[in-house]
């Protein structure tokens, strides 16, 4: 798994991490179970204070994304949210409500705005079946 | 209990000129325990006038000073046990090696991590047997960072730490001995640091103050800094439209191109300029060093000649 920090964003920092987090794991780049990489070397990677990769990491471990094995490290968990189906939904909902402003503000046409998302549905599925043919 | 005492805390600092030293007016800053904060400024901005202040090597005309809630002009000794100090130039006893500097410095601390001094040095790939005399300029700074963090001090203070080294050199160092540095005991290492090479310190730092001849501009957490300003690019099929954007900081117009710089309020620019239709309009953060040069160009605009056309 990859991270990269945008500075010119305008996300915080730690959000990036997170944000970066759940997406490996959504595509299959970090598996159930896969360590993280460990917060020092991490943060000596991304040049970025060791606490903005704590606070990630806690935040992730508080939505139930990661677990910390006391000793071992971070580790993904096996893929049971503990959110409620609906809290789950209203988390989507808020980004997808990001991207339609964004969309909007940016001149993107609502089937313009579709058909990316159709894309990245795609883009996603394939980067899944790549990362589970390379398992079998 | 009482709220968590700051751990450095300065009030209406003034410090004049003609000692040699940056002048400092009423300067306020207030630093928390578990940060690494950045102090920003132009060479003579006052920076190295207020890190001196809080060791009691220069004596404040007029203000507060605190550094972990006690005066250093009263008790020096007991405010200098709990912090170490690099300054932006290093020197060391010639004649000794590294080893003999390191031990020297350890005779005077309570206390030394043997474990980290070791993993530094050969991090750093320095010969403990080497001469201070024959070291460059980046070892020397190395040595002196190594020094500073075994002590595992509650502050840190950092004075231009990285300047006028190779930065392919600094690259490699800076988040290394700050690392360690936080690794034991993150909620209580605290780290000032003061530079202008500010895009070096980016992820670094938490929160940072920018100074300009002597004076604070700025302070805000680098998150929310980045989050406040932002760039904004509008281009039009015909020549930009004059229209009001005076809540924005900068205005920059090129033919069908406007240029706005916002400190907040930036979908408000964003709103007014999607009502003329443009071509393209995109936004982005700035980075620190952006928003430094941003803040220090509209002190400039204040002061002198307006180097902005507003529309």
């Amino acid at each position: 798994m990859l991270i990269q920090i945008n500075y010119k964003s305008g996300k915080p920092v730690y959000v990036q991490v997170v944000d970066q987090v759940k997406a490996a794991s959504a595509s299959g780049a970090l598996k159930p179970g896969e360590a993280l990489p460990c917060i020092r070397p991490l943060a000596e990677e991304l040049r970025v204070n060791r606490n903005t990769i704590a606070k990630a990491y806690s935040e992730l471990e508080n939505m139930g994304v990661i677990e910390t094995i006391p000793g071992k490290g971070c580790f993904l968990k096996h893929n049971n949210s503990p959110l409620r189906k609906d809290v789950r939904r209203k988390m989507l909902i808020e980004e997808i409500d990001q991207a339609i402003v964004q969309a909007h503000h940016l001149q993107v046409s609502r089937d313009e705005f579709l058909e990316a998302v159709r894309q990245r549905l795609a883009v996603f599925d394939q980067k899944r079946r790549a990362s589970e043919d390379r398992e079998d | 209990m009482n709220a968590p005492t700051s751990v450095i805390h300065i009030e209406n600092l003034t410090y004049a000129y003609g000692r040699g030293s940056e002048a400092i007016d009423n300067f306020n800053l207030r630093v928390e325990a578990g940060r690494c904060y950045g102090l920003f400024g132009r060479n003579g901005a006052g920076k190295t006038t207020a890190i001196k202040c809080l060791l009691n090597l220069l004596r404040p005309e007029r203000g507060h000073v605190r550094v972990f809630g006690i005066d250093p002009g009263k008790h020096e000794v007991e405010v200098k046990r709990r912090l170490t100090y690099v300054p932006d130039q290093v020197s060391f006893y010639p004649w000794m090696t590294i080893r003999e500097t390191l031990d020297y410095l350890a005779s005077f601390r309570e206390h030394w991590n043997a474990a980290t001094e070791q993993e530094l040095l050969r991090r750093f790939h320095l010969d403990a047997n080497r001469r201070a005399a024959a070291l460059s300029k980046g070892q020397r700074t190395q040595v002196a960072l190594i020094a500073a963090i075994c002590p595992e001090p509650d502050l840190l203070l950092l004075d231009e730490p990285t300047s006028g080294l190779d930065p392919i050199v600094r690259r490699e160092f800076i988040e290394t001995v700050i690392g360690a540095y936080q690794e034991g005991n993150p909620g209580n290492r605290t780290i000032l640091v003061s530079t202008h090479l500010i895009s070096e310190f980016e992820g670094l730092i938490d929160e940072f103050t920018i100074m300009d001849r002597g004076r604070g501009l700025i302070t805000l957490r680098a998150d929310e800094a980045r989050d406040r300003y932002k760039r904004i690019r509008a281009r039009f099929s015909q020549s930009a439209p004059e229209l009001d954007l005076s809540m924005a900081l900068h205005v920059r117009r090129a033919g069908r191109e406007l240029d706005v710089i916002v400190n907040g309020g930036g979908r408000e620019v964003m709103d007014r300029l999607l009502k003329y239709n443009p071509e393209a309009l995109t936004t982005e953060a700035l980075t620190l060093e952006e928003i430094f040069v941003a803040t220090s160009r509209d002190q400039e605009t204040l002061n002198g000649p307006a180097v902005l056309e507003n529309p």
